[in-house]
């Protein structure tokens, strides 16, 4: 036995005890249940209006979530605040305007992950705890929080009204989704995210290869539009659904009024940007082929398929995550994981300016970026 | 009698076996044995064939592999650092390998991680870990000795772990 098969087999040996015969059997069932309700509501989404499902509209818990007027986004101003200091009093989110936020985290586990709590922090660097939010499930994982591309809108899974609920950081109004979705059957690894103006949820679940289809509600008329299976939500901005299939790789910028269509990539790209501000064009890593020495990130046009240039990023580790346009040429890039270092990307010359150093923090949830637990 | 009881008496012999290995991929408890339960989910459904043509327990270990490549292809979870203590007398040698391995394999390209799995500590062959992962023999060699290099690099103070001459003779 070679000392490497012993290290590894010490670590085999703190694998928990596990007894997972009736978990498994009831996944299954739950899975073919909401299989089966799902191809009833498309049949009648089918019948009656079109693919579009109309559920209970939306309850204002106070008034309209986010009452902004849907012109174009600016984009985002990425703070450049220090890490959060951990050990400082955490204040409870209050009911009133705080300010857009600059990004989520988990508090770190010091117990076994039983304490998780979800914590925002705002543009101006105060931190809050938001106990509302639930931030994980028995042995599951993180059950994450969106937060939305301008900072202000965040969404949340409250165990309390067993839905989402968005809010809106500068009035501190809350919308609770009527659409209930029961906290055990929260899919596992669920997407989240949320409209700049908060008007649109969607989640979806990648980690099941389309057993769950995702789902995009809109919070104003309670519509709730199924999304196509294989297909996960990457970003929403200016009205329009960014979608994408791993690996084969497909993109479809999907109006949230429905229609478009998904254009096919040549190659395997993953890790997609938002839309550039010129509407056509995103950035993904490039995945095609044997694993690439350096990170290389690849300008697509999303209308037509094309590769337009390739971008290596020679400065940054492999580990990147493309996020929102700060300007016609300059892409945010999160760098490395765990950690929550950003960069300002120039995609006509690579070079990368850092932006803000979250640290290493757990679960870091950024604006604009479908999340993932 | 339940439809679901050779399922059930699988499970519970060859379980404990299957979490090891889904620990070693993930490096987390709870994803583990999400990544797990997740499978076995879809092994129900297919149990009927599979016990009666198949081998349950190779096909469970491919599907494990497969979907944990497909999960880390997404936004990675990130996991509370801990600084790897200096050698001290608090700790043996052997439990500091241990972290420090740890969060090596943590720095590894999925792909790279799931063929150190399958060929140091499930001991596969080349062919063996290619059928699993689905790719070439030359492409599991290839990631094998990059994930090795890389491993080396990351973590130098691992250099007597992956001294042994089995492992020399894959990645000098």
């Amino acid at each position: 036995m070679t000392r490497l098969r012993q290290a590894l087999d010490g670590i085999a040996a703190e694998a928990p005890l596990v007894n997972l015969a009736d978990a498994a059997i009831a996944r299954h069932r739950r899975r073919r249940l909401v299989t089966t309700s799902l191809a009833t509501v498309a049949l009648a989404g089918v019948m009656g209006a079109g693919g579009v499902v109309m559920a209970t509209p939306w309850r204002p818990a106070a008034e309209p979530a986010v009452q902004v007027a849907p012109t174009a986004p600016t984009a985002p101003t990425v703070p450049t605040v220090p890490a959060v200091d951990r050990a400082a009093v955490v204040a409870d989110l209050p009911e009133g305007p705080v300010g857009r936020l600059s990004h989520a985290y988990q508090a770190t586990c010091e117990t076994g992950c039983d304490d998780a709590e979800w914590r925002v922090v705002t543009s101006d660097g105060k931190t809050y705890r938001v106990p509302r939010a639930l931030a994980r499930t028995a042995g599951r994982p993180a059950v994450p929080v969106a937060i939305s591309r301008s900072g202000r809108a965040l969404a949340y899974y409250s165990r309390e009204a067993q839905a989402h609920v968005v809010r809106d950081m500068e009035t501190g109004a809350e919308v609770v989704s009527p659409v209930k979705v029961p906290e055990a059957e929260i899919p596992r690894g669920a997407m989240l995210l949320v409209s700049d103006d908060g008007r649109y949820v969607a989640f979806d679940d990648p980690q099941e290869f389309g057993d769950y289809p995702g789902v995009l509600i809109d919070t104003r008329t309670g519509e709730r539009t199924m999304l196509k299976r294989d297909f996960e939500p990457v970003a929403i901005k200016d009205g329009v659904l960014e979608l994408v299939r791993p690996v084969k790789t497909d993109l479809w910028l999907m109006p949230v009024t429905g229609g478009g269509e998904p254009v096919r990539f040549d190659g395997v790209f993953v890790r997609f940007s938002e839309v550039a501000p010129d509407g056509r064009t995103v950035v993904a890593l490039d995945m095609t082929g044997t694993p690439k020495q350096e990170p290389v990130l690849t300008v697509l046009d999303a209308k037509t398929g094309k590769a337009l240039r390739k971008v290596p990023a020679p400065a940054l580790a492999v580990d990147l995550m493309p996020t929102v346009w700060l300007s016609d040429t300059e892409v945010t890039v999160r760098n490395g994981a765990p950690g929550g270092r950003l960069y300002a990307v120039d995609i006509t010359t690579g070079k990368a300016r850092p932006l803000a150093d979250h640290g290493e923090v757990l679960h870091l949830t950024l604006p604009g970026r479908a999340t993932s637990s | 009698m339940d439809r679901h009881d050779g399922f059930r008496e699988f499970v519970l012999a060859r379980q404990q076996a299957l979490m090891r290995t889904a620990y070693l991929l993930t490096g987390d408890a709870h994803l583990a044995e999400d990544l797990l339960q997740s499978v076995l989910a879809k092994v129900v459904r297919q149990w009927a064939k599979l016990s009666r043509d198949g081998n349950p327990e190779a096909y469970i270990r491919k599907a494990l592999v497969n979907q944990y490549t497909s999960w880390r292809r997404r936004p990675r979870p990130e996991l509370p650092s801990a600084e790897v203590p200096q050698h001290g007398a608090s700790y043996d040698d052997a439990t500091l390998d241990r972290m420090v391995l740890r969060q090596a394999l943590a720095r590894l390209a999925p792909k790279q991680r799931a063929v150190i799995v399958l060929r140091f500590w499930e001991d596969l062959t080349e062919a063996q870990a290619a059928e699993v992962l689905g790719c070439s023999i030359g492409n599991v060699k290839s990631q094998t000795h990059r994930a090795l290099t890389r491993l080396r690099t990351i973590a130098p103070e691992l250099a007597h772990l992956l001294s042994d001459p089995e492992i020399e003779e894959v990645a000098p």
